[in-house]
This record gives C-alpha cells, structure tokens and sequence, in this order.
C-alpha cells in the first residue's frame, strides 16, 4: 500500500465533492433537514412528556450520520467510478483495492466528521444543544463503533456491486435505511415486537444507541452490550472486507470490471 | 552493442494466453490460446472484427481481466509478481473508457499523476495539454467535453507516466481527420523519441498501415496471422483497375473477356475491372491494352489494402 497513491485517490474524491453538488447535499442538506424535523418534533413531543426527548432524538440524528455516510460514502464513491466509465483506468493504474478502499474510507470518515460538526453547531444555535454534553468519552467511542459498522455496511454493498455491477446501485441507499428500524435509532428496544427485538439485538449499532438513552436517562449504560457491538463490529469489517475483495476478483474472472469500466 | 541486444529484446510476451467466459451455462472462448511477441520499441498492431478477442487481450495484458491460462510478461516481468514495476511502467488509452467526469481535464491528469508518482506532474500536465491542444479548455469538466477532447484527454493521462509500454484500444475513434492525422504523429513522435513500445489496436486501417511496424489479424480469439503489412496484403491476390477509354468501350469489354478478367461495374466511357492475380499478369493486361490502341483517358490501379484482408477474415468469420 502506497501513501502517494491513498493521497491521489483523496484528492480525486475531494473534487467530486466539490464539483459535485449531489455529493454536497449528502453531508450539508440532508443531515441538516432532517435534525430540524427530528428537532421540531421532540420540541413539540418534549410538551407533552417528562423524558428528555429532545437529546435523545437529537442525539441518535447526529450519531446515527456516522452509519449513514460511513456506508453510503463507499458504496457511492465506487458506484461514482462505474458511472463515469473510470474503472477501466482506475484499475489499468497502479491502484490496489486495498488503497481505493482505505482512500474511500478516510473520505467517507472526513465528510462524516464535516456533518457531524455541522450538525452540532445547528444543534447548538436552533435547540441549545450540545451533544458532547452527554459524555464526551461515550459519544468518541460510539462514533468509532458506529463508523466501523458503517464501513462494515458499505464493504457489503459494494462486494456486491463489483460482483453484481450497477444493476443493484439501489442498495447503495436502501441497505442502511433497512437496518434504521431494527438498529433502535429513535426507540429503546424494550419498545420492538419480540421477532423484532430478536433481530435488533444482534445489530451491533443497537447497544450504542441503548447506552446514548441510558445515558441522558442516568441509568447505568450496558457495558457488556458495546463490547459485544465493538467485537461484532469489527469481526463484522474484517468479513466485509474479505468478502470484497473476493467479490473483485471474481470479477476481474468475470469480466464484469472490465464490461463496468 | 546495447542497442542491438535491445533490438531482440520483447517487451511484451504472450504464451498460449486462454480466456473463456460462461453464458447461460455454455462456455465461450474469447481468447483461443494466442501467442505474439512485441519487440522493444516496435508499435504492433492488433486488428480483427468485431468479437475477435482484441479488447479481452488487453485487458488481460492491462491485468483488468483474468486469464483462464498461459503467460503475460511486460517489460520481461509477469504483472502479478511484479505489479509496482509494471504498471508504474506501463499506460493505458482508450476511446471507450473516461476519465472521471465530473473532474476537469486538469483536475484528472493530477490524479493519475499522482497516482504513478510523476515528479513535477503541474509541468509535465501542461506539456500534454499543450501537446493535444487542450490547454485552453484543461479546466472544463470531462463531462462537457465533445468526444474528440475525450479521447485527447485519455490520450494525455496515457502519456502522463512516460510509459515504457503503452497500450491503444481504438484511441483515435472520435477525432476528426486533422486532429486524428496529429494524434498519429503525436504517438508516432513519442514512440520514436522515448523508444516506446506499442500494442495497438484500430479499425481504421490505414491508420495501422501508416503507425505499425507488424500486425496480427485475429477471428474467433485466435490470431490467423503476423506480419508486416506489405506482406499481409500480399495474402489477398487482387487488383482493382479503372479504366477510362475515350471510345471503343465495347471493344475494351470484349477484350477483357477474351483475357478472363471480371469486370466490376461499367460507367460512362469507363470499365472498373478486377484481377484476381499477381501484380505481373494485371500489367501484362494493361500493356496489352496500351498495344491494342485503345486511347485511354484515365488509368487507375488499385492494390489491395488492409481493408480487404480485414472484410475477408470477417466474412469468413
């Protein structure tokens, strides 16, 4: 793995994002919508109940931005490469999967951190909220395990698009959301159906979102349930990566990388 | 000394090179176990139809697609044991494939410098620019360029490393006949001055006729033959001749069916005829024509080109 080569491929990825508007909206305009709909509903929820809504909403927005754009970050900027006929060239280049890969992720974790900072402040000037205020030590672990099960995400989609092509692009923007429900983003998983719960309960992202909650509610934080989502997370990567780059070379067999290109 | 040890030297070698794909359970054979070698310095030429194997074979050499079986060496090195090496050695241009389009020319061409290390990448950027006549529009998006500045702007990131080696898939497909006509003494120029070698491949034949040294007609993944191009043509044994008499056309038709010769088309005090022979029994015809007093106002012969080798391996196919 060369640094030069991670650089060139940051650099590039860095263009796209600012010459390409799309790319921008994904880490200014919608994390920001959304944590005003998030914000003007646990205002108006926050009448009505005793329980600090509004942190834990605006918390699980802010956090869960980190499983959103660490996965959507790799799965776009590998589709970005298929769309623009560029594979071929890429790949014809010095360029190992294991450099394009680092280089995604890094950018991904930048533009997730560019949100994160963004929405932070938007919290702090609309809603008087400061998400470090929860605990900083809880919130810098959390966003670690949340990026790597985002990355862990994103590897899954885009083995399958080296190994499926474009035709499954759509799971670039649907395999998270899918997950959103069951990862207990916005509800305690004592509130999910049993078949539900049971599903939720293996998600790693489920543990750090229990502990935010438990957090703001001062009730002791589930330690055993984040080192099951740390350990799962990172198993979770290593397999997504191997997973990957089998899905590349089959297929550099294929034909397929050639044909995408 | 050096110099003629260089000359024997290949640098790109190709054994029994296989590669099958599977469709709907049946194999097909893309590559059917070809064998060349690329001298150094020398620009080869690869051309066949459509499904040939042309394309598969460079991707195979450019390591994009995995061979079923046999050996690749570039630069005497096989890519996978020494990827750095090669590839850092080697480029790639292709009229099918873009650079990434929202990126400008500019913005591109620093990323695949960096990409290969290139030192002093701003100077030597401006000088492919300058080179393929992009300077003025280096800051426009790949997307808004027509095709001809595509093919330019791959052009350039296909000369950005100094390549030792390079590779040409169909890279003047776009490009109108003056930019075409400068791209070829462009690739030429660089070819002569850095004593590059080049794997070629076009469907303009007169464009591997004016840039290769030899040329392998491929069908079917295999390769049916490698030569030079006069010798190639020498495979097809036909001329085409017009004629225009100023008189007698009749006669001139008459005396041609006495010689056996097959005449194409007849046209105003004119006859395109052709011979299906060497080049000594078509003159021995024309001089006989001379001798018979026909006053000819109009005498063309035509050889045959690469064109011709190409539509007959196609329609064998």
């Amino acid at each position: 793995m060369k640094i030069h080569r991670i650089n060139a491929l940051l650099l590039k990825y860095y263009y796209i994002t600012i010459n390409r508007v799309d790319r921008l909206f994904d880490i200014i305009y919608w994390p920001v919508l959304d944590l005003f709909i998030w914000g003007f509903t646990a205002l108006y929820i926050q009448k009505l109940s005793d329980v600090n809504v509004l942190s834990m909403l605006m918390g699980a927005v802010i956090l869960w931005v980190f499983v959103w754009r660490a996965s959507q970050d790799i799965a776009v900027f590998v589709l970005e490469d298929f769309w623009s006929r560029n594979l071929y060239h890429l790949f014809t280049s010095p360029v190992r999967l294991s450099e394009h890969l680092v280089s995604i992720i890094i950018i991904g974790f930048l533009r997730a951190l560019a949100t994160f900072a963004l929405m932070w402040a938007v919290g702090m000037v609309f809603y008087a909220f400061n998400i470090l205020d929860i605990s900083p030590l809880l919130i810098s672990f959390s966003v670690l395990l949340l990026t790597i099960f985002g990355w862990a995400i994103g590897l899954f989609v885009a083995a399958f698009i080296f190994r499926f092509g474009q035709r499954i692009q759509v799971m670039a923007w649907s395999v998270t959301f899918l997950l959103s429900p069951f990862a207990c983003v916005f509800y305690p998983l004592s509130a999910l159906p049993e078949w539900a719960a049971r599903i939720a309960s293996v998600i790693p992202a489920t543990y750090v979102f229990e502990a935010l909650r438990a957090m703001i509610n001062g009730i002791p934080v589930n330690q055993a349930g984040l080192l099951y989502s740390l350990i799962s997370s990172i198993i979770l990567f290593v397999a997504m990566a191997f997973f990957l780059q089998q899905s590349f070379i089959k297929s550099k067999k294929t034909g397929l990388l050639a044909k995408g290109a | 000394m050096y110099f003629w040890l260089n000359r024997f030297m290949h640098d790109i070698e190709v054994q029994n090179l296989v590669k099958t794909f599977r469709e709907k359970g049946k194999v097909i054979t893309a590559v059917d176990g070809i064998s060349f070698s690329v001298r150094k310095g020398e620009i080869f030429g690869l051309l066949g139809p459509n499904g040939a194997g042309k394309s598969t074979t460079i991707n195979m050499l450019t390591g994009l697609l995995e061979k079923d079986s046999g050996t690749v060496k570039i630069l005497g090195f096989e890519p996978e044991k020494n990827w750095e090496f090669v590839k850092n050695s080697s480029n790639v241009a292709t009229a099918y494939s873009w650079l990434s389009d929202v990126l400008s020319i500019r913005q591109n061409l620093r990323v695949y410098a960096r990409l290969y290390g290139v030192k002093n990448h701003e100077q030597k950027i401006n000088e492919l620019l300058e080179l393929f006549e992009l300077k003025d529009i280096g800051d426009r998006k790949i997307i808004r360029l027509s095709s001809g500045e595509n093919t330019r702007a791959v052009l350039c990131k296909g000369l950005i490393n100094s390549p030792k080696v390079l590779f040409l898939d169909e890279c003047t497909v776009g490009l109108d006949p003056d930019i075409a006509d400068k791209t070829r003494s462009i690739i030429k120029g660089y070819q002569q001055k850095n004593d590059c070698t080049i794997l070629f491949t076009s469907h303009y034949m007169y464009e591997v006729e004016e840039l290769c040294d030899r040329i392998a007609f491929m069908s079917d993944g295999k390769i049916i033959s490698i030569d030079t191009s006069s010798n190639l043509k020498k495979l097809i044994k036909k001329h085409t001749v017009e004629i225009a008499v100023k008189k007698d056309v009749k006669l001139l038709k008459e005396f041609l069916k006495t010689e056996g010769v097959d005449i194409i088309f007849e046209k105003d005090n004119g006859i395109v005829f052709e011979v299906t022979t060497e080049k000594d029994k078509m003159y021995k015809i024309i001089s006989k024509i001379f001798h018979k007093g026909f006053m000819l106002s109009n005498l063309h012969v035509k050889g045959p080109t690469l064109d011709d080798i190409f539509i007959k391996i196609a329609r064998r196919k």
